[in-house]
């Protein structure tokens, strides 16, 4: 059997393993399944980075036409992940701290950190001050949804505080918190 | 912590600015969800319609048409938050602007204040003073001389202007003779010419 790469309806290139039949189901054997775990957490977030999605649920391999379809199933070969399989890695990745569940205490749900949340402060801190809004009051609704599209457009506000607390640890940011609702500005920093 | 001490305190103003931007944000948003009701209502009206009711389409349109006009009046709202928000961060610019001129005044004044008109005549003054007294110093030194050692300039000097004359009569070449030499032998008279040759320094 060959198996080759894949291009999705997406532009996503699926590495060839993806087409391999055991690849969608838990292996017997702990060094082959560490391995086919591997592969599935690269594969994830590979994606997730791609098509800029923070989330995966188990749900999304009990449902179809979701987001995460054209990675989840192969209909090619006619395989797809089951949800205990699925559930199995991403306690995995949650282990690896490539993802964490969110919200806390359950575990069917996982925030993906296709970038650390370090290196979410960055580009966090890069945007603020390349778009000159240093010193500037801003909502969480004016980061994760401004007028003008940027790479932090739709990122989830969980993400969004955790990235703020690491600026906010380093003198970059200030947390301003009303009756309201919450408010953050950024400092240009030394 | 030396990195926490540029982080200035939380305001007031920086609260009514946050909530300002807050009620913007609510109704941004609330706008986002009208504009899905309006969505909605137009696939109900359009699914009525297919399925020959024309009577409820109609009223789906006017809800449509209600929900529309809702949004109309939260565009005109939005605008008025989104200029008072402007108008505010303008101001606090132009505050920021103030505060540097009145800084940049401050330095000024103080630079002034060491360059006051006084203070550059009496500098002048001084500085004329201390060329006088320069000149004085100047004049004092070469009259401290004595006679004795004046004397002994002025030997010096002769001697020098000796020297340079004595240079300049070895350079002058002796007259031609203007009488007839008084000879009697001529072939005697060439060695000697020869001898009497004035050697001439080179230059």
């Amino acid at each position: 059997m060959i198996f080759t790469t894949h291009t999705t309806k997406s532009g996503f290139l699926l590495p060839s393993i993806h087409s391999a039949p055991p690849f969608f189901t838990e292996q017997p054997n702990p060094a082959t399944q560490a391995i086919a775990t591997d592969h599935w957490i690269r594969l994830i977030l590979g994606y997730a980075r791609h098509r800029k999605l923070f989330f995966l649920k188990v749900e999304d391999a009990e449902t179809s036409s979701n987001d995460w379809d054209e990675v989840l199933k192969n209909e090619r070969i006619n395989r797809k992940v089951l949800p205990s399989h699925l559930s199995y890695v991403l306690e995995a990745m949650v282990k690896k701290n490539v993802a964490v569940y969110e919200p806390s205490k359950q575990t069917r749900t996982v925030m993906l950190y296709w970038r650390t949340p370090e290196e979410w402060a960055e580009t966090l801190h890069n945007w603020a001050s390349s778009t000159g809004q240093l010193t500037t009051i801003l909502t969480y609704y004016d980061i994760t949804d401004p007028p003008v599209e940027s790479e932090l457009t739709g990122i989830p506000v969980p993400l969004l505080k955790k990235a703020i607390a690491i600026l906010a640890k380093a003198g970059k940011a200030q947390v301003i918190g009303i009756s309201e609702g919450e408010g953050v500005r950024f400092f240009a920093g030394n | 912590m030396g990195a926490n001490s540029s982080i200035p305190k939380i305001t007031a103003q920086d609260r009514a600015i946050l909530d300002l931007k807050l009620q913007r944000d609510k109704l941004k948003q609330y706008q986002k969800k009208i504009q899905g009701v309006l969505d909605r209502e137009h696939a109900i009206a359009k699914a009525h319609l297919e399925a020959g009711q024309k009577e409820r389409a109609t009223i789906a349109l006017r809800r449509r048409k209600y929900q529309r006009s809702l949004l109309v009046k939260t565009d005109s709202q939005l605008e008025n938050l989104e200029q008072l928000v402007s108008t505010i961060e303008f101001s606090l610019v132009e505050v920021s602007v103030l505060h540097g001129l009145k800084q940049g005044n401050e330095v000024l004044r103080e630079i002034h204040k060491e360059l006051s008109i006084e203070n550059v005549e009496k500098l002048l003054d001084e500085t004329h003073e201390a060329q006088q007294y320069q000149r004085e110093v100047s004049e004092m030194l070469s009259n401290t001389l004595t006679l004795d050692e004046e004397d002994a300039v002025q030997e010096e000097l002769r001697e020098m202007q000796e020297e340079v004359l004595r240079q300049r009569e070895v350079l002058r070449l002796p007259d031609a003779p203007i009488e007839r030499p008084v000879s009697a032998v001529e072939g005697e008279q060439v060695p000697a010419s020869h001898q009497s040759k004035i050697p001439i320094p080179a230059a």
